[in-house]
């Protein structure tokens, strides 16, 4: 081989020029981004301009789905309403308790490790299977773990998924179910936490910051781009949120009853568009609806980035 | 870090040593125990359902409803688990769990760590603008998606058999695209380099060279991509009709019994269904830990 040939080689082959070469590498993610990604938004968005009657028949009806979601839909409004609680309530959950446990782990002793585990090994089994344990641990009556757990305290027993008089109980309990799923956030602000300089500290400590203030004027401000982080991943997750909300709405098997819970207080984006679309098969109308979840999502991304942007000195610094 | 610069306060003070750092000294001991304390009840609050489960899930249908509750049961129903198992049906459907979920890590470590590498070692117009795309893929919705799907899947008579779960994951996941990636910048481009040299081509670089130095990555992207098939519920709710086909969250979904009130059945299924991951996190553990801070982007 020598020297001089191998760059007219590489002319010759144009497929094994590097760009060329690139290309074909991410060539499956690609295909399968327009075929799975790209193609099917599309339809959908054409699904969801348009209203399909049992025989299939497809007509074209303009936003007609979208302004009745908005504004003729009191279970919509219902949802809307769980959701914006639910969404709230998880996220504080999931980004407080979460910071909380990592600024406690965030210190070499010993059984450091035990705890970091037992913290985050119930995050990797949150689904159907969890869902349906919460169920019965917030079941009514005296057999309900939750219920025994309040009768320590001599509460009476709460009918948490079942009380006509107060069907958000059932939203509450929904809520409360995150409070066994922070692990996954926890260990994410470790990592931020570990990754800020020690020196930071030291500098602070030598001017004679407490501990609270330490927190407040270092870490808080230092971890910042995580918590934003965090924060914007546990917004999409809580808005996705499925099995749970699926399972204690469910009375013994997915037929009976309203998946939706009892008056629609479980209902979530995703339960009423697999109700809309896969159980009464309108499939316009939850396509509709996966746009306005998708919208929900990019607004409350968005809000959380303008307030990071206002409210952290070195929000800009880091995000440029 | 913080604990490093604590650190001459917690270890043995000398005798003699002001009163200033005696003090300091104390109230060390004093924080490590509220830390240990707190960390302490939070665990035992996390660890609450889960014991509960499992007594639940050795009762029979009396003993669970009983009234004060029994932690230990009398007598254990390991029958529970075995009937779950057997009578319940659940043996088919951990079986096609576990075939869906081996072979969506197969296939998403061959393919994800392929166009990885694609975004890694090759420089292409509109490369960084095309992994910009990838990452903001994960913030859809895939139930956007999914309506169309269905209704493509249905034209083409894919409705209740497995390939609707089969054929997307031949594509990549982001996720696990990003997380290949971020290891992939890691490696030094030395050791490629002198495999070009040597004629290596780019293929079997990847395939020699690459991923045998991305156990890791790989380990993590494995765990990650097994929970994830063993857990899905929404896709296979959708797409697998028939009894024949369902996967281990549609039995639990669909869990009602044939013999009666069957509580402690269904707390048996949900351990079992609960048992892989544990297993799999205790494997690959060390690798997890510091996977999960990868995802933390800059």
């Amino acid at each position: 081989m020598t020297m001089a040939l191998d760059p007219q080689r590489q002319k010759r082959r144009w497929w094994r020029r590097e760009g060329v070469q690139g290309y074909l590498y991410i060539s499956p993610w690609l295909l399968g981004f327009l075929m799975f990604g790209v193609a099917p938004l599309i339809a959908a968005f054409m699904t969801s301009l348009s209203k399909a009657n049992v025989f299939r028949t497809i007509r074209f009806v303009g936003t007609d789905n979208y302004s009745k979601i908005l504004t003729d839909d009191p279970v919509f409004a219902t949802i809307a309403g769980n959701m914006l609680i639910y969404v709230i309530g998880s996220t504080v959950i999931s980004i407080g308790l979460g910071l909380i446990l990592a600024l406690l782990l965030f210190k070499d002793f010993r059984g450091n490790h035990v705890f970091r585990t037992l913290i985050y090994v119930p995050s990797l089994l949150v689904g159907i299977a969890t869902a349906y344990l919460f169920k019965q641990v917030f079941r009514g009556g005296e057999v309900g773990l939750a219920n025994m757990f309040l009768s320590v305290f001599g509460t009476e027993p709460v009918n948490w998924l079942g009380d006509s008089d107060k069907p958000w109980l059932a939203l509450v309990a929904l809520i409360l179910v995150n409070i066994w799923f922070t692990g996954g956030t926890m260990l994410i602000f470790l990592a931020g936490l570990k990754g800020i300089p020690a020196s930071y500290f030291e500098a602070a400590r030598v001017d004679g910051a407490g501990p609270w203030q330490m927190f407040r004027k270092v870490t808080l401000p230092l971890l910042s781009p995580v918590i934003v982080f965090n924060t914007v991943m546990a917004l999409i997750g809580h808005i996705q949120v499925f099995e749970t909300p699926l399972a204690f709405a469910n009375s013994g098997g997915v037929a009976t009853g309203n998946p939706l819970g009892y008056e629609n207080s479980l209902g979530t984006f995703v339960t009423y568009l697999y109700v809309k679309g896969f159980v009464y098969q309108d499939m316009g109308y939850a396509s509709a609806l996966a746009f306005i979840m998708f919208a929900a999502t990019l607004v409350l991304t968005g809000l959380v980035l303008w307030l990071a942007r206002r409210f952290t000195a070195y929000g800009d610094a880091d995000q440029n | 870090m913080q604990d490093l610069l604590e650190r001459p306060a917690t270890t043995p003070v000398p005798p003699a040593t002001s009163t200033l750092k005696r003090r300091r000294n104390s109230r060390a001991r004093w924080e490590l125990t509220a830390r240990v304390a707190a960390l302490s009840l939070f665990c035992l609050l996390l660890l609450f359902p889960f014991v509960w489960l499992v007594s639940q899930s050795l009762k029979d249908t009396n003993q669970y409803f009983a009234v004060p509750f029994e932690w230990i049961p009398s007598p254990f129903r390991w029958e529970n688990f075995s009937d779950v198992i057997f009578k319940y049906d659940f043996l088919h459907y951990i079986g096609n769990s576990l075939w869906l979920a081996v072979y969506a890590v197969v296939v998403n470590i061959l393919s994800s760590s392929f166009v990885a590498y694609g975004f890694s070692r090759f420089r292409f117009p509109g490369r960084n603008a095309l992994f910009m795309v990838v990452l903001a893929t994960m913030m859809l919705p895939g139930q956007v998606m999914t309506i169309s799907l269905y209704r493509f899947y249905r034209e083409i008579g894919w409705i209740d058999t497995f390939y609707p779960l089969l054929i997307p994951k031949l594509f990549g996941a982001a996720f696990e695209i990003f997380l290949f990636r971020q290891f992939f910048l890691s490696l030094p481009r030395e050791v490629d380099e002198a495999a070009r040299i040597d004629g290596c081509g780019t293929l079997r670089t990847w395939w020699h060279i690459i991923l045998p130095q991305s156990k890791p990555v790989i380990i993590v992207v494995a765990v990650f991509t097994f929970l994830g098939s063993w857990r899905e519920l929404f896709g296979p709710l959708i797409y697998l009709t028939g009894e024949e086909n369902r996967t281990l969250p549609l039995g639990l979904l669909y869990f009602t019994s044939p013999f009666g009130s069957s509580l402690p059945m269904l707390m048996a299924a949900i351990v079992i269904s609960l048992i892989p991951p544990v297993v799999l996190y205790a494997l690959g553990q060390k690798y997890i830990d510091k996977g999960v801070a990868i995802a933390e982007i800059k």
